[in-house]
């Protein structure tokens, strides 16, 4: 997976969104498929946003890739299952202590990416994100810029 | 805010030994805060050490300051307010906590980080001025800033007066100017740096305070399943996923906040800060369960609330922000109540100071170099400015509570639409033109402007679920994403070998 990827996926995303939020304005209000929209396009645009981050020319996002993946689908099928599931009434029966529409959403949106995110952040920091060795090569080829720009104004100046 | 403030002034409210309680408490808060505004003030000797903490702060003081940066005093007090209001709906607010600080650090942490290394850079417009090549575009960015600091400040300085008013009794005028002096005093002579390191006692306070609060909210209500249970038999709806929400507005919250997150530079301004950038690695896990922990109040106490008064333990609330004063008075520790309320005080600090310090910047750094000049001492005028930007603040915080409403509701939208397209995206995604980033800018804060305007002396109602900042965000990267395809050829030629060495990385 790569950034023109995650481009495109952004993209698609925003028009998502900006279709739910047309589809507000049409006359009888918003039908019962724009809030499935919007979610699908809201998680689209935060997973792709995270692709376009992690990914670096010439290299894949490894086992980056099916992560996010799989957190693009947890997202959008606990906003699908919290849409389309029927309504709680007394006596149904609690998930970890929630109503289960409640208890998807809060525990598969507002908790499960805890244990997800920021582990496959860290697991993954030195081959996709920054080592050791790509800073030092930063920092080289920063100096090497700033040798030749150096040299520039000096041919300049001359 | 005003309802704390009522609560705590009315007679036979608080308990006999309460205020001074909660007063004592209140003094160590402050005594600490300025004792590390001097800490700070002898170590800050240039412009970098006022403006980014000469970029030398470990991880645990950014991933805290950052949490206690984001985290206002809305958390506390209007966050469970609108809980009890509208059930869990309320919660869409902060239900992508857990994603943001993920996302944040991939899409700009190392990228904002080196690119402050490879160019010195100081501010947020900074980084959008080395991107674009552009004085005009980093001038926008400063506008933005500029418009949505004056008017959050004001919010929070209001806010902060009525909860010195509300400890001390001393009047609301001079509850303003108290809480204003004390943060100007440690923020225009330590700048950030003193900024970092008040947040980081703040932050901590703020989460030990909400993980106590969440503790006796379980077990005043008996445990969660007995709260659902309860709420499932006399308020079903206020249980449901979207509480007395539409799902439509309710995921709308989850948009404007989730993706929202990457364009608040006070926030993400931070990422220059960090000593070393190999030290990122923790930054999302340990701001993401800081952020989740400090948020247990807003959900437990909002909840709880509610079950208490459908038992008939306690009586409804005359006023939903009453929320928090009210369960914390009568049902928790005085100590604990009495740490709660300062730690109120430190949401709303750490969140101003971070906005005096973005606001300083602007008017000391980046209009200047958009117009073409570079202040000779940044330092002397990032202080002087901080000043006059707080005073503005306080100014109107006394004048108008409306205005201050009015002008509170700018922030997190103007950010939002100003910041994620021509930053967030355009940091990751070559092809983004100096035109796309211009346009995109300006049609954020146009939009925002003059749709919050609109929507706010009720002159144009949103169909239900939509939101000004909602749509000013979507029109603004829509825009980018246009005028950049259609300038494409310039794409390449805009970007600085150094910058382009940055966004490769």
């Amino acid at each position: 997976m790569r950034s023109s990827a995650g481009l495109r996926a952004f993209v698609l995303s925003t028009v998502l969104i900006a279709a739910a939020y047309g589809a507000a304005f049409l006359p009888g209000g918003a039908p019962r498929w724009a809030p499935l929209l919007l979610a699908t396009g809201s998680v689209g645009t935060m997973v792709s946003v995270m692709v376009m981050g992690a990914a670096r020319p010439g290299r894949t996002l490894g086992a980056l890739g099916p992560v996010l993946g799989a957190v693009f689908v947890l997202l959008a099928a606990a906003f699908a299952l919290a849409l389309l599931l029927p309504p709680e009434t007394a006596g149904s029966a609690l998930w970890l202590g929630l109503p289960r529409r409640a208890a998807i959403l809060i525990y598969g949106i507002g908790l499960l990416p805890v244990v997800l995110l920021p582990v496959a952040y860290a697991a993954t920091f030195d081959r996709v994100t920054l080592s050791d060795a790509d800073l030092a090569r930063f920092r080289e080829q920063l100096a090497a810029q700033a040798r030749e720009s150096g040299r520039e104004a000096e041919r300049r100046s001359a | 805010m005003m309802p704390l403030y009522a609560l705590l002034q009315a007679p036979d409210a608080v308990p006999p030994l309460a205020r001074p309680v909660i007063a004592s408490v209140a003094v160590v808060y402050f005594v600490i805060v300025i004792a590390i505004g001097a800490w700070a003030a002898r170590r800050t000797k240039t412009a970098s050490d006022f403006f980014i903490a000469g970029q030398g702060i470990g991880l645990w003081a950014l991933a805290i300051a950052a949490m206690a940066a984001t985290l206002s005093g809305f958390i506390f007090i209007g966050g469970p307010g609108l809980m009890y209001n509208v059930g869990l709906g309320a919660l869409f607010i902060v239900l992508s906590a857990t994603i943001t600080n993920s996302m944040t650090a991939w899409a700009l942490a190392k990228r904002l980080r080196l690119l402050g290394e490879a160019r010195g850079l100081v501010t947020v417009p900074d980084a959008i001025g080395a991107r674009y090549d552009s004085r005009a575009a980093q001038g926008i960015a400063a506008v933005a800033i500029l418009i949505a600091v004056v008017g959050y400040m004001a919010t929070n300085i209001l806010a902060l007066g009525l909860v010195v008013d509300a400890i001390f009794a001393t009047g609301l005028v001079p509850a303003i100017w108290i809480g204003a002096l004390i943060m100007v005093a440690y923020s225009a002579s330590g700048g950030i740096l003193a900024g970092i390191y008040t947040d980081l006692f703040q932050g901590m306070l703020m989460a030990v305070a909400s993980l106590l609060v969440f503790v006796f909210a379980l077990r005043t209500g008996g445990g969660l399943a007995s709260m659902s249970e309860t709420l499932l038999a006399a308020d079903p709806a206020f249980i449901s996923p979207w509480g007395r929400m539409t799902p439509l507005a309710a995921i709308s919250l989850f948009f404007v906040f989730g993706l929202g997150a990457l364009g608040q530079p006070h926030v993400v301004h931070k990422f220059y800060m960090l000593k070393d950038p190999r030290r990122l690695r923790w930054y999302p896990l340990l701001m993401t369960v800081a952020l989740v922990v400090t948020l247990l109040l807003f959900f437990s106490v909002g909840l709880v609330s509610k079950v208490l008064v459908v038992r008939g333990v306690m009586p409804p609330l005359s006023v939903p922000d009453a929320a928090t004063p009210t369960f914390l008075l009568q049902h928790t520790p005085l100590l604990l109540a009495a740490i709660v309320f300062s730690g109120v005080a430190a949401a709303i600090m750490s969140t101003v100071n971070s906005f005096m310090n973005i606001g300083a910047a602007a008017l000391t750094h980046d209009l200047p170099v958009a117009f073409g000049f570079a202040v000779r001492n940044e330092l002397r005028w990032g202080r002087i400015w901080t000043v006059v930007i707080t005073i503005a603040a306080a100014l109107l915080a006394q004048v108008s509570g409306t205005l201050v409403a009015f002008l509170g509701i700018f922030g997190w939208g103007l950010f939002a639409s100003t910041f994620v397209p021509a930053l967030a995206i355009g940091l990751n995604w070559p092809g983004a033109t100096r035109a796309g980033a211009i346009a995109s800018m300006a049609t954020g804060v146009a939009t925002t402007l003059a749709l919050e305007t609109l929507a706010w002396y009720k002159v144009f109602t949103f169909p239900a679920g939509v939101t000004a900042t909602a749509v000013a965000l979507v029109l603004a990267l829509l825009v980018f994403f246009a005028v950049s395809w259609l300038t494409r050829r310039r794409a390449a030629d805009e970007i600085a070998a150094d910058v382009r060495l940055v966004m490769e990385m």
